[in-house]
């Protein structure tokens, strides 16, 4: 934990900051705290413990640096998307863990703001905000990937409360979280989208068990969570049966278009390591500057480019008060193909360093070895890319299915 | 003064729209009456060579409407010379926004100059001129990035027919051999590169009206041909291939209006060109293939919005401008040093 003994209490939040102002005062927080050792950038990087994620992610919180859009009620900071917008660019731009808890702060906290009791906003969502509470999404079964229609784990009345039985598979993080969100389904299997409900699910309760699943990364953060005869209390449904699902839809929706608002600015901070690298090596440093992988790399930053406006379009549309629908699949669709493109160019540009390899050289494979891998599963989760493609064709081109 | 108070560049689009159907069949010289009575030939000049001296976001939708109605004519150089001109040449500026004179760009080469006394005299090949058979000047590339207008029926100049796939808006090779230029018709060192910026917003504005058209043709199609019992939109291959389409399309917009927003700059206006050419090149490939053998017809007008998209690739040199953007973005990177990281 000594690494962020340093890191600032101060609050940007509480600050009326606005504009250039507000940005300046995020960037300056980030550059004066983020510890060496998480950035993956830095040769001194050393992925952080979960104790350490915890406490930096509170004090980025703290600084107003998550729960910018939070109503001040259940701990937000009471700001606009726009500025949402702005501190996630600052985040971007620095080569930072990703969070341990974005489900709770993008999914969780989110459908609990537009579906939840006044009683669980007060108890769920400062929690999350202040890492104390950490999140995992129990959606997909090994009978339910991409069909979540066809979700088999069962909710059934027990007195006042609920009785889940059922397993989920895929729920990342799981075996660090504290609450899982649990879609289950409380009428029969043929009722498909109709019957669902969604529960917060306390993973320590009896009857729950967790088991994690070794990814292709190397890492065990994947989880198959188990469900035997678990008593969940009523205040721990989350909507009504009947009416969470869809609500929790329109949510999803927006989530969707803005979640990881920092992804283009992140892809833009691996591109600019990924040629400071090559630049530091004699043989990647001719090669960058030649045409082939000049033009390659320019694609690169034209995609980003585009990443960004399909970002800001999005952020713009919503501060407007436009409806996102099925426009988020648009964005998704389109970071997880490009940022799979750059993955790989990177990996292909690094594999030809000159021997014996550099510092640069080394910190940089280790990194983008690490996002080649992780990309792979960027068009899988979150809705694959065939899925995103099956909602464009049906929601936005309204194609006909008819004979 | 700006006319831009309380307008919205879409309301241009649909003006624009209907100005481009009332052109078909027309002659050039028509077609500029036309345009020119819509104001949309001055919609970037100032008020006082008779344009709207609107900025550059209200000329995008007017391009797209007529690239997606295939109009005969060349808007997006006319445009662009109306309102370069303003300040140097400006009665032949308020002849071009007002329809009386044309005008187009040759987009390739350079003409070389040499004085003969107190005379300019330009000499050189040039191309990628759309519509220059029909027009009164062309604009020239010099060195240094300065411009030059060039009568078309000066001696010296001749414009001849050129292969190209453009059909509507064909494009001529320009030859100048000893042609006198007044000093008062050379722009200055740098006009080049502020006029290609604006023309990259531009012809990704072209493609997104041209690619816009043929996802809806192919759309259409797919909606209504019906094989094995089923229109062809039954199918998951071409849904999924429709929706890549539409992904291209929103690129497309998107990036030319973060080009044009307060954090656009030269960077963001090649990013949305060079996307557009991108996208819209397999859009309205995409669009050929699902209307199968129908598509490869002349009577189908998909190939027609392809043949354009290919052509303003070229005027816009995207092969050596996504060479450029690479290098440049390298340049701009330092090497690792762990302090910069």
């Amino acid at each position: 934990m000594s690494v962020l003994e340093a890191v600032s209490t101060q609050s940007i939040a509480g600050e009326s900051l606005t504009g250039e102002a507000y940005r300046d005062a995020m960037h300056r927080w980030l550059h004066a705290n983020l510890p060496a050792s998480f950035r993956s950038d830095s040769a001194a990087f050393a992925p952080p413990t979960l104790p350490q994620s915890v406490a930096w992610e509170a004090a980025m919180y703290r600084a107003g640096l998550t729960g910018i859009t939070w109503p001040r009620a259940y701990g937000g900071h009471g700001r606009s998307l726009r500025e949402h917008l702005v501190a996630n660019q600052e985040i971007g731009r620095l080569a930072m863990p990703e969070s341990v808890n974005s489900i709770g702060k993008e999914l969780a906290g989110p459908i609990i703001l537009a579906v939840g009791t006044e009683e669980q906003k007060r108890r769920f969502l400062p929690a999350i905000l202040e890492m104390r509470n950490i999140w995992c999404q129990g959606f997909s079964e090994p009978e339910a990937g991409s069909d979540l229609a066809g979700l088999r784990t069962r909710a059934t009345r027990d007195g006042d409360g609920w009785r889940i039985n059922g397993q989920k598979i895929w729920t990342s993080g799981a075996y660090r979280a504290q609450r899982c969100l649990v879609l289950a389904r409380t009428g029969p299997l043929e009722d498909r989208h109709r019957g669902l409900a969604m529960f917060a699910v306390p993973l320590d309760a009896k009857g729950v068990r967790v088991r994690t699943i070794k990814s292709i990364d190397g890492r065990e953060s994947f989880c198959e969570v188990f469900f035997d005869e678990v008593e969940i209390a009523q205040a721990d449904a989350i909507g009504a049966p009947d009416e969470g699902w869809a609500a929790a839809i329109r949510v999803l929706e927006i989530e969707r278009a803005t979640n990881r608002m920092y992804r283009a600015w992140r892809f833009e901070n691996e591109l600019r390591h990924l040629i400071s690298a090559c630049k530091a090596d004699i043989a990647l440093s001719a090669m960058v500057e030649d045409r082939h992988y000049a033009v390659r790399l320019g694609e690169v930053a034209v995609e980003i480019e585009v990443l960004k406006a399909h970002v800001e379009t999005a952020v713009e549309a919503l501060a407007s008060g436009d409806k996102i629908g099925a426009r988020g699949s648009l964005a998704k669709l389109y970071w997880s193909e490009s940022h799979q493109r750059f993955a790989a160019l990177a990996i292909e540009l690094l594999s030809q360093a000159s021997l014996p390899q550099n510092p640069a050289i080394k910190v940089a494979r280790r990194r983008f070895e690490a996002i080649y891998l992780a990309a792979r599963a960027e068009t899988i989760y979150a809705g694959t890319t065939e899925i995103q493609l099956g909602i464009i064709a049906d929601r936005i081109l309204q194609l006909s299915r008819g004979k | 003064m700006s006319m831009a108070e309380g307008l919205q560049p879409d309301e241009f689009a649909a003006t624009a729209a209907r100005a481009v159907t009332a052109c078909a069949g027309l002659g050039v010289r028509e077609q500029a009456q036309n345009l020119a009575g819509d104001g949309l030939l001055g919609i970037i000049a100032d008020e006082e060579v008779g344009g709207l001296a609107l900025p550059l976001g209200f000329a995008v939708p007017v391009i797209a409407a007529a690239h997606s109605g295939l109009l005969g004519f060349p808007l997006l150089e006319t445009i662009l010379v109306g309102r370069l001109l303003q300040s140097s040449l400006t009665r032949l500026a308020a002849a071009i926004v007002s329809g009386e004179k044309l005008a187009t760009i040759a987009w390739q080469g350079e003409a070389i100059s040499e004085r003969d006394g107190g005379l300019l005299l330009l000499n050189g090949s040039l191309a990628r001129a759309p519509g220059a058979a029909s027009v009164d000047h062309i604009l020239v590339r010099m060195s240094g990035g300065a411009a030059a207008l060039i009568p078309a029926d000066a001696k010296g100049v001749v414009v001849e027919d050129a292969a190209g796939l453009d059909l509507t808006v064909p494009e001529h090779v320009v030859r100048l051999e000893k042609v006198e230029v007044p000093i008062g018709s050379i722009l200055p060192a740098g006009t080049w590169d502020l006029l290609s910026s604006d023309a990259n917003v531009l012809r990704a504005a072209a493609i997104l009206g041209s690619a816009e058209a043929c996802l809806a043709l192919a759309q259409e199609h797919a909606s209504t041909r019906r094989q094995f019992g089923h229109a062809l939109s039954y199918n998951q291959a071409i849904r999924h291939a429709l929706a890549r389409q539409k992904l291209g399309l929103e690129s497309i917009r998107h990036a030319i209006t973060r080009s044009l927003s307060r954090d656009g700059g030269p960077v963001q206006r090649d990013a949305a060109f060079l996307a557009a050419v991108t996208y819209g090149s397999s859009i309205s490939e995409g669009a050929l293939q699902i209307h199968g053998g129908m598509g490869f017809t002349w009577d189908v007008p998909v190939h027609r919005h392809l043949r354009r998209i290919r052509t303003l690739q070229a005027q816009g040199d995207a092969s050596g401008l996504i060479s450029t953007f690479g290098r440049r973005y390298v340049s701009e990177v330092a090497p690792f040093a762990e302090a910069g990281a």
